[in-house]
Formats: structure tokens, C-alpha cells, sequence
């Protein structure tokens, strides 16, 4: 794991972890930099398994499919691999442990010779965004101050772009391929579906097929729209957190608290989907804050709990009970604004038929 | 030097002081940590404040805790819970806790408790203070604002009482650590540092507290010991809480120590509060943390919360200190020390020391537990035989 001033022409990024949520940056940034990025496969029950050969039993399944990407990588003869620590976003708004120790236990856990390009992200202790990036083109054998300036610029474009278009209704993968292609779509996708759900989970856990077990399609396929973090803009999620008296602990906190409770506030959802790993910290409290707050405004909140071992089969049946109950509550409730109507004598003929696939 | 995100962070800390309640109404208490409540004590009483004490922590304690906490937090706040309900229960209405933001789910600890609580209907004020990088003015202003004492002699009191008090105790555990496996009488050991708890526990002038260390160390030097026998020794490392608790770690050190184990801990209350305390102008020696960082830096280059980077640290430490063994202790899904778990086999095998861990929850067998203590143990001692004959 030596550094030595070669130039470095390819880089690893594993496709698990802040991939999900940071990938239209990284993407931006590397190219623009001459470096050509590569991609672990997706999220397969190999690679799960060969995460769970090296790590501690104890470890979350995030991370063990973490480590079963990095061990995809060094098994298609990649050997410099990105592995960034996000230590804190904000002045003592740290992340979980897991995430700032990532390089950390990588090193420790694969002992294969590799060369790890492990920048560190953390604003309480003053190491800022362009540290970062600088840190991380420094390793990979680049100091041209002028061109990393121009590649952090370039990321950032692609992760607006990125941002834009989930923020106007466009799913996951549709967003991200534009996004990489440098196509940005303007057109609004709100559709309109009888019950809508927001899903609280992280970006790792949600958009990685094989750890949600196609949470959003299954979600859709019932006939419920569903809203996500990418859904909600980060300043609107601040917003909703302050109204909500909560502050910000957590640097993914506004992944889960954040979207609920914007969603919350503006009463558009009919319930509330927590989808995180097993033996999650963060999760766990954060969880518990909403479930208050849901309660306070009378919205149903389903917890799924998930780890390598989750059988599909028990998943739909929760998940089919959920949109059930949904569709029953939300059927009464029209009823009884209905009957309301009519005795304030105010006849609307407008009649919302429910049916679901 | 602050800026103002930093600044609205702590007013948003302290907004949460509650004034209703008059001072001499105050009756001050604070979750159990190891041997933390003769130092604080002492303080706190020297200030003027009434104290409560929650109960010893039990198996009951932990049933009300589990009972009032979530499912997936950790075992140190079902118990820390517990203590503030148990202690509201007795008469306390103002609850003291320390913290330390953006370690861990610690730093969550008060905010979901003032939360719990308030949901079960107590009333209480909720006092929080930062123990961390020489905090020593956020320390005074909490302990100004629960007993708006004004005499500077007192200040100076408790703390001289206090820190003395945990040295002298501190100095008992590490001389009955020392004792326990080399005693001709069984149960000596343990029966003076009995004696001298009660004693510290009740000195409280100035003058005695400043000799008691001296005392205790004159003290165990009397009880008859076999000095030529072998003795392993063990490191007992992971997280804070679990090391300190005897009721969660299972009178871990007590086992050993039975089994014919020297235990060395290197987290101590002392060595914190001295470190963590003391500004860092007066503090000259290389502390535990910079020890750790200086140890640790093949395997860990950064910090990432809570105790993982003492834990590798003293680990390597252990291992170039001939010291025979190491066990790792942690809650049940406690984060920086699974990271810890994840590193500690690489330094098992590099440095050449036998590791064991010791995962606890509150469902934890202590059957199941001893026995595994017990292999390690004969593992150690013939390692050990082997390793002097060579």
C-alpha cells in the first residue's frame, strides 16, 4: 500500500456505501481528471458472501457488502481502489463509525497488496471539501491545482444535474445514466397514484436491489407512489427538521429523518416505510424520533429489518398488509370528509374510486 | 476563536436549563459509571447540593431500562435510564450527565432520555456538561448553575476531594488487581478494598483525602503475597462503560483475578479526569490518547469515535510490553468497537498475542461467558510456561 509517483489511470470505486448517493460526483470528477473509473458488478448473494469471509460477524451488512465489492474489484485486477472516510459534514455532525472507519478496516480485514486512495472528509476538524479533492487527486499522482479545481466544478455539474432530475420526479437509475451522459431532462414525473408512501432508509440500503429486495418497484407494482430522499432537496430537509424541533446529529441523518419529515409536515404521504440493516446505530435512534412524530400526526410507520439472511417472501407479505391498511385508512378518511360535506350542505360530486392491482 | 455554527450549537445545549426549580430545592443525581460517584459526591456535596444516589445497578434496573428504551440502542443507556428513573423515584429532580458530541451514540444519550422521561410525566431539570478536550469552563458553569454556590474555597474543596478520591480508589483497584491472583489468604484482596471504599467514601476534609493514596498503597502492602509465582497478565480493554460497570462486565476482573490472572486495565475514571480536565498548557506527559495514536498508526490512521483507537492502540502496546493476553470487551452493536473487532485479529496474528472478545448484552449467559474466560485462561498460563522455559 505504498505510494509512489506513477500516474494512476484507473481507479476502483466499489459500488456500495456513499457510491449510491455520491456517484454523479465521483463520476464528474474522475473523468474530468483523465481517469478512467471502474465500477465493482452489482450486488449479487457471491459477493455478500465473500464480504461475510473477512469481516467480524458483528458488522452491519452495509459494510460486509462493502467489502464484498472491494474484493469484486481486486478480483478483476483493479489495484487502486477508492475508499473515502466521511468522518463529518458539519461542525460535530459526524457519521457512523462504520462509514469513518471504512479505509480502516479495509486495510486491516483484506490482505492483498493494493493501493487505497483514502481521503478524509471532516468539518470538525477543518479538513474541507476541497481538502478532499485535493487529497484524493494528490494520491492519485495529480497537482495540477487548475485542473482539479476545473474536475471539482465538472462534479459538481453532473451532481446537480443528478440532483435536479430526482428532485422533479425521475427514478434512481434513469437519473443517474442521464446524469453520467450529461443529459439533464427538465420535465416534470409527478404522477399522481391513489396512496403514496415516503421510504426513510440510506442511499446504500434503498437503491441497492439486492440489499432492499426491490423495496420501490415492489412499492410501485402495489400502486403506491413512492417518495425518497432524492425526492426532497437537502435545505428542504433541514427546514423540516428544525419545524419538527429536532436538530441535526447524524451526517446521513437527513436521509431518513429528513425526508419524513418534510413529507410530514406537508401531509402528502398516507405512511411511512423505515427500511434499515440490522444492528444500525444511527438508524435506531433515528427510527424512534420519527415513529413520535409520526404518531403525533396520525401516520402509520412500517419498520423493515434487513440482513443477509431477509427471505423475500416474508418482505411482500409485511409490505402488502402496509398498502392494505393504507388503502382501508385512507378509504375511511374520504368517507368521513365525504359525510362531513354533507352535513355543511355542500354538495361536491367528487368521488375518488380506490382499487389497487 | 468559535464560530458561529459552533456557537449556535452550544446555545441550542443550553437553552434546554431549566430555572424553575430554586436552588435550595435541588436534589442532585447521576447515572452509575464505575467508582464516578465518590468523586462526584464529593463535589457536588462540598457545593451545598443535596444528593441522591440511584441504586446499585441489577438485574431490576435493567428491566425498567429495557422496558422504557428502543430496542436497537445500547445496553450503557438502558442502564443509564434506569438510574434516572430509579433516582427520580427516590425524591432527585435534577439529573447531571456528561457527554461528549459526535463520539457515538452517546452523544444522543441525554436528548433521549430527557425525552423518555418527560413521557413517563417526571419532573426534572436536566443538567448536561462536556467532558472533553479541557472543558473545564462548560464543567464549572453546570455545576454554578445547579448550586449557584459562590465561594471559591468550596470549588476548590470538591475538586481537590474529588480527584483525590478517585486516585486513592483507583490506586486500590490497580493494587487489588495486583493483589488478587497473588494472595496466600483467598479473598483478602478484595476484603481491603472493601474497607478502603468505605473509608474514602467517608474522609471528607482536605487534608486526609490528600494522604488516603499513600494509605492504601501502605495498606495492601501488608497482605501477605506469594511473590515468586507465576502470574500471566491480562489487558482488559474495549468500551468505557462495560470496563467500569461491574454488574455488566460481570465482575470480569474478579474471575480473572480468581483464576490466578493479574488484570491491568488501562482505562481508568482518574486518568481520565486528569487528561480530559487539566488544560492541555499544564498537561506535559504524553497522554493515554497521543500514547494510542502513537501505537496505533499501522493499523488506524484516523480517529473514528469512541474508544476503537484506544482499544488497537493498547492492544499493540500490550503486545511489545510482554504483556500474555488481551480481552475485548463491548455492548452488544456498539459501533467503534466493531470496527475495533474487525482490526483486532490482524494485531492478534502480526503481534503475536492472543485476543479474546467478549460481546455483552442484557441477554448474556455469564455460564457461557465464564467458560470461555476460562479456556483463555489456561491458554495464556501455558503459553506463558512454554515461553520461560524457552
Amino acid at each position: 500500500m505504498t505510494l509512489d509517483n506513477r500516474k494512476i489511470k484507473k481507479i476502483g470505486i466499489p459500488r456500495a456505501i456513499s457510491y449510491y448517493t455520491n456517484y454523479p460526483f465521483y463520476y464528474g470528477f474522475f473523468n474530468a481528471l483523465g481517469v478512467e473509473v471502474v465500477l465493482s458488478d452489482k450486488t449479487t448473494a457471491e459477493i455478500i458472501k465473500n464480504g461475510n469471509k473477512y469481516v467480524a460477524s458483528e458488522t452491519c451488512l452495509p459494510i460486509k457488502v462493502f467489502v464484498g465489492h472491494v474484493v469484486n474489484l481486486l478480483e478483476k485486477g483493479i489495484t487502486d481502489i477508492f475508499i473515502p472516510s466521511i468522518q463529518s459534514t458539519g461542525y460535530k455532525i459526524n457519521n457512523c463509525s462504520k462509514i469513518r472507519g471504512l479505509p480502516e478496516i479495509i486495510r486491516n480485514v483484506i490482505d492483498k497488496p493494493f493501493n487505497m486512495i483514502e481521503p478524509t472528509f471532516d468539518k470538525t476538524e477543518k479538513i474541507g471539501f476541497k481538502d478532499f479533492w485535493l487529497d484524493t487527486a494528490n494520491s492519485l499522482g495529480i497537482t495540477d491545482k487548475k485542473l482539479i479545481k476545473q474536475a471539482i466544478e465538472t462534479g459538481w455539474e453532473c451532481y446537480d444535474n443528478f440532483r435536479e432530475m430526482t428532485e422533479n420526479g425521475i427514478g434512481y437509475t434513469t437519473a443517474l445514466n442521464n446524469a453520467i451522459n450529461g443529459i439533464c431532462e427538465k420535465k416534470n414525473m409527478q404522477l399522481v397514484k391513489p396512496i403514496s408512501v415516503a421510504i426513510m432508509a440510506h442511499g446504500y440500503n434503498l437503491f441497492d436491489e439486492r440489499i432492499s429486495l426491490n423495496l420501490i418497484k415492489k412499492l410501485e407494482k402495489m400502486d403506491i407512489k413512492v417518495y425518497t430522499s432524492l425526492n426532497v432537496s437537502r435545505q428542504d430537509s433541514i427546514d423540516a427538521l428544525n419545524e419538527l424541533d429536532e436538530t441535526q446529529y447524524w451526517a446521513n441523518e437527513l436521509d431518513l429523518t429528513g425526508v419524513a419529515a418534510h413529507y410530514l409536515i406537508k401531509q402528502k404521504i398516507d405512511g411511512i416505510v423505515a427500511l434499515s440493516a440490522f444492528g444500525c446505530g444511527p438508524d435506531s435512534l433515528m427510527i424512534d424520533e420519527i415513529e413520535h412524530h409520526a404518531k403525533d400526526c396520525n401516520v402509520p410507520l412500517l419498520h423493515l429489518n434487513i440482513d443477509e439472511h431477509t427471505g423475500e417472501a416474508g418482505f411482500i407479505t409485511r409490505l402488502e398488509a402496509f398498502a392494505d391498511m393504507l388503502l382501508r385508512k385512507k378509504r375511511q378518511k374520504l368517507k368521513y370528509i365525504e359525510s362531513e360535506e354533507q352535513v355543511n350542505s355542500q354538495p361536491q360530486k367528487q368521488k375518488v374510486l380506490l382499487t389497487v392491482k | 476563536m468559535k464560530n458561529s455554527k459552533e456557537k449556535q450549537f452550544y446555545k441550542e445545549r443550553y437553552a434546554q436549563q431549566d430555572h424553575s426549580i430554586a436552588t435550595k430545592d435541588r436534589v442532585v443525581a447521576w447515572p452509575r459509571m464505575g467508582n464516578i460517584d465518590l468523586s462526584m459526591g464529593a463535589l457536588v456535596s462540598s457545593l451545598g447540593a443535596k444528593i441522591v444516589m440511584p441504586p446499585q445497578n441489577t438485574n431490576k434496573a435493567l428491566e425498567i431500562g429495557v422496558k422504557n428504551s428502543i430496542e436497537g440502542i445500547c445496553l450503557p443507556y438502558k442502564l443509564n435510564l434506569a438510574n434516572y428513573i430509579m433516582a427520580l423515584e427516590n425524591g432527585a429532580n435534577t439529573l447531571m450527565m456528561f457527554q461528549a458530541p459526535g463520539s457515538c451514540r452517546f452523544g444522543n444519550y441525554t436528548k433521549m432520555a430527557q425525552k423518555t422521561l418527560k413521557k413517563l410525566g417526571y419532573k426534572f431539570d436536566m443538567c448536561v456538561f462536556d467532558m472533553y478536550q479541557s472543558k473545564m469552563k462548560q464543567t464549572l458553569e453546570a455545576f454554578w448553575h445547579v448550586t449557584r454556590c459562590l465561594n471559591p474555597y468550596r470549588y476548590y474543596k470538591g475538586f481537590s476531594t474529588g480527584f483525590n478520591k478517585a486516585f486513592a480508589i483507583d490506586k486500590a483497584e490497580k493494587l487489588m488487581f495486583y493483589t488478587r491472583p497473588r494472595e496466600l489468604n483467598k479473598g483478602d484482596a478484595e476484603k481491603c478494598y472493601k474497607k478502603w471504599y468505605e473509608i474514602i467514601r467517608e474522609t471528607t476534609s482536605v487534608r486526609e483525602c490528600k494522604k488516603l493514596k499513600q494509605r492504601v498503597i501502605e495498606d495492601f502492602a501488608k497482605i501477605p503475597i506469594d511473590k515468586d509465582k507465576i502470574v500471566p497478565t491480562v489487558y482488559l480493554l474495549g468500551e468505557f462503560f462495560v470496563l467500569l460497570d461491574p454488574y455488566t462486565n460481570q465482575e470480569i476482573e474478579k474471575t480473572l483475578g480468581e483464576l490466578g490472572i493479574e488484570v491491568q486495565r488501562q482505562i481508568f475514571f482518574s486518568d481520565w479526569l486528569e487528561h480530559v480536565l487539566q488544560p492541555s498548557i499544564f498537561y506535559k506527559k504524553e497522554s493515554h490518547r497521543q500514547r494510542c495514536v502513537r501505537f496505533a498508526k499501522d493499523y488506524m490512521k484516523r480517529a473514528i469515535g469512541g474508544e476503537c483507537l484506544e482499544t488497537v492502540g493498547d492492544s499493540v502496546f500490550a503486545a511489545k510490553n510482554g504483556i500474555d493476553g488481551i480481552i475485548h470487551i463491548m455492548p452488544f452493536s456498539c459501533m467503534p468497537e466493531i470496527v475495533a473487532q474487525n482490526i483486532l485479529p490482524k494485531v492478534s496474528r502480526q503481534e503475536n498475542i492472543p485476543i479474546l472478545e467478549l460481546v455483552l448484552d442484557e441477554q448474556t449467559g455469564k455460564a457461557g461467558n465464564i467458560t470461555r474466560i476460562e479456556a483463555f485462561a489456561d491458554l495464556i498460563k501455558r503459553r506463558k510456561i512454554v515461553n520461560s522455559k524457552l
